[in-house]
């Protein structure tokens, strides 16, 4: 898809379709040709990182790491970066995030009439999940056999904080405000906010919130449309690896405000995985949040 | 990296988010960004110097304005306004021209003035410096209620103005329709020069009497309270609707209910003869009551690249006057933030019906009377243009330049009133400058 990019009274929008998300740019006033450019920039990049981490492709970075399964590979630095950051978040969260854990989205369907998998199906799998099993050293990665990553948990945070990274270093004295499906980062801070409005695809319009955002990043997860709903149960999409069971109990969705969009994401999923204690988590936290019940 | 966990107040669950920070700075290897909850808020400041100027000896104003909106990170806004405006010049006064020179009372009793054969009379110690602020604070409740609250204060030699307002706006189908309730409350105090002048008391001259302390007592004989005032309030409902991605209509109605003292002490209505002579002044007198009805609908389009403009206000009053404000402004916008915005402005209203550019001798005397050349029947074209342009990385300056032609209307008046010019055309010049940080 062709990027568009549409000039407003005070600011460039910019937008394109990556990682199938809504990918939006808000750009202060600048001539066209360096709106074009930026916008251009950021497209490359989130098709960039989505054909190199995607799980639905043959000759990525997913596809090669997964072929040499048991054997130890030398990574690039961008996904010994990306390795070592996921590493962190696991030890941080006590184990409960991990990009290991995606092969549960095997048993657990999210749609309308599924129903949560036997612990049995759940006991199988655990063997083939978690981050202690792998072996990372500098850049120097072991991934035994029958496990997977998953990069869908940072991905496109990762892109967002990139994409901010890279607008700041070809223009460093414009505010550009990157917006992938809801992920937020700012290249740098605006003296007037940016105006955004927050609400999941195909939700009630009442859900939609309108922030400022002047500097740093924000984050939403959790969704008002992806769930399972079992025995009066509402199952978030978001998986604990320890457990291997979908939470519940928490609000529908989080949006939590960062210096990065990674950090924001990272602390929003957290927060929701905690269940009914997602928003004692996140005040622990001390950012600010917004949540919808 | 400090990877341990640090307890925090809340006691069940560790900080982990400046862990989490520095990892992904780390990753992503950008230079810091101030934190989120350093500077929550910024503020945006306006900046404006305008110039008003009347052609002949009229009013000349100059104004400077500046105005702070502080946002916050959950769209509360704080906006604090402040505007000096130096006024000089004449104004009319409302007596008529003549044939030969005629000498009025200063309002303030003390010394005279002449108006040269054939002008229109003007006051020429019309001077003043006016101060205002305005102080207001909106704030979402939530995604579906606003509200808004404001205060105001203006102050000059002989005026002060004390204001307070307030409203709520709901939104709905997306944000896309709002409905505005407001209400505003004002409370005005006017302490003339020279007191109060009854209402159609006669203007004494000293030249009528024998002795300055005659003419003393005389102009006192004439004066009211030191000080009056006005009350105002005014409710208000506004219905803005987008109605596509190009266009956004706003429809606005207002009640105003104006009790107290409205009548200008420093305006004159002329008692003349059947050959158009003037013989006496008298001080105008108007109702001290008013209200007033006002419509409005506003609609922009974007055109693609230009904005279109366009807006009919409707006011009609219980004195008698309607009248109907046609607007029309083009946005063009030019690359690397340059746009031109030409504005083209029609105005048109009725007179009061106590408007009286004279009163015929013998004729009743009527309760009102106003020769205020601003409650007669009159239209006014405003022609302007503004540029705007970008200044360093973030800065807005434009430049305003409009061209203003008042035609007042009225009867032709008897004897040597049909060869002199009652109701003279004011032609202005405004320029403004005005900045953004």
């Amino acid at each position: 898809m062709i990027p568009t990019l549409i000039r407003h009274k005070d600011h460039w929008q910019g937008h394109f379709v990556a990682m199938a998300s809504d990918c939006e740019l808000l750009i202060d006033p600048c001539p066209q040709p360096l709106a074009q450019q930026l916008l251009e920039q950021a497209c490359r990049i989130a098709t960039g990182i989505e054909h190199k981490y995607s799980r639905y492709r043959r000759d990525n970075v997913w596809a090669q790491l997964h072929r040499s399964r048991g054997t130890k590979i030398t990574l690039d630095p961008e996904t010994t970066r990306l390795l070592h950051f996921a590493q962190t978040c696991f030890e941080l969260s006590d184990g409960m995030f991990d990009i290991t854990s995606g092969l549960l989205r095997q048993i657990w369907p999210f749609n309308a009439d599924g129903a949560p998998p036997t612990q049995q199906q759940i006991d199988a799998l655990l063997p083939r999940i978690g981050w202690q099993r792998v072996q990372l050293h500098g850049d120097q990665f072991l991934l035994p056999w029958g496990m997977e990553l998953d990069f869908g948990g940072i991905g496109k945070e990762y892109a967002v904080d990139k994409t901010a990274a890279q607008m700041a270093q070809i223009a460093p004295e414009l505010s550009v405000l990157v917006n992938f499906g809801g992920d937020i980062a700012l290249s740098r801070p605006r003296a007037k906010p940016w105006q955004i409005g927050i609400s999941p695809a195909g939700s009630e319009p009442a859900l939609l919130q309108r922030l400022s955002i002047r500097h740093g990043a924000l984050a939403t997860s959790g969704s008002t449309q992806r769930f399972l709903l079992h025995n009066n149960i509402r199952y978030s999409h978001l998986l604990n690896a320890n457990t291997g069971w979908a939470t519940h109990g928490g609000p529908a969705q989080l949006t939590v405000a960062g210096r990065s969009c990674l950090q924001a994401g990272l602390l929003s999923s957290l927060a929701l995985l905690h269940g009914a204690d997602a928003e004692a988590f996140i005040q622990a936290q001390a950012v600010p949040y917004w949540l919808t019940p | 990296m400090q990877l341990s966990h640090n307890p925090t107040a809340s006691g069940a669950f560790y900080n982990i988010s400046a862990a989490l920070a520095v990892a992904s700075a780390a990753l992503i290897a950008t230079p810091a960004q101030a934190d989120w909850f350093e500077d929550d808020a910024g503020w945006q400041l306006d900046t404006a110097l305008l110039y008003y100027g009347e052609d002949g000896a009229r009013i000349t104003a100059v104004e400077g304005k500046i105005q702070a909106v502080r946002t916050n990170a959950d769209d509360g806004a704080l906006s604090m306004a402040l505007t000096l405006d130096a006024l000089t010049g004449a104004s009319a006064t409302g007596a008529v021209a003549q044939q030969q020179a005629q000498t009025f009372t200063r309002p303030s009793g003390r010394g005279e003035y002449t108006t040269a054969a054939g002008d229109t009379p003007l006051d020429d110690s019309f001077q003043d410096t006016r101060l205002q602020l305005n102080l207001g604070w909106r704030q979402p409740i939530n995604a579906r209620w606003e509200y808004d609250i404001a205060s105001h204060l203006s102050k000059e030699y002989d005026y002060l103005s004390l204001g307070l307002s307030g409203g709520a706006t709901y939104y709905w189908n997306k944000k896309n329709s709002a409905l505005r309730v407001g209400a505003s409350l004002f409370y005005d105090t006017i302490e003339p020069e020279g007191a109060i002048p009854l209402p159609l008391a006669q203007m004494p001259i000293r030249a009528d009497y024998p002795s300055e302390q005659a003419f003393v007592e005389a102009f006192n004989a004439t004066r009211g309270n030191s000080s009056d005032n006005k009350r105002t309030a005014e409710i208000s409902l506004g219905l803005t609707q987008v109605i596509n991605r190009a266009t956004v209509m706003q429809f606005n109605y207002s009640y105003a209910q104006v009790d107290g003292y409205q009548t200008d002490p420093f305006k004159l209505v002329s008692v003349i003869d059947q050959t158009g002579t003037a013989l006496r002044q008298l001080y105008e007198s108007r109702p001290d009551q008013r209200s007033k009805h006002a419509l409005f609908w506003q609609t922009k389009i974007h055109l693609g690249g230009p904005v279109l403009d366009t807006s009919y206000r409707l006011m009609t009053d219980d004195w008698g006057i309607d009248s109907h404000t046609l607007d029309l402004r083009f946005d063009y916008r030019f690359d690397k933030g340059h746009y031109l915005e030409p504005h083209l402005r029609y105005y048109r209203q009725s007179a009061a019906d106590f408007y009286r550019p004279f009163l015929l001798e013998g004729a009743s005397r009527p309760q009102y009377a106003t020769a205020d050349y601003r409650l007669a029947e009159m239209t006014t074209y405003t022609v302007g243009l503004k540029y705007g342009f970008p200044v360093g990385r973030s800065q807005q300056a434009s430049l305003r330049l409009e061209y203003y032609v008042q035609t007042p209307e009225g009867d032709t008046g008897p004897g040597q009133l049909q060869s002199l010019d009652l109701y003279p055309q004011i032609k202005a010049l405004m320029a403004q400058i005005s900045y953004r940080f």
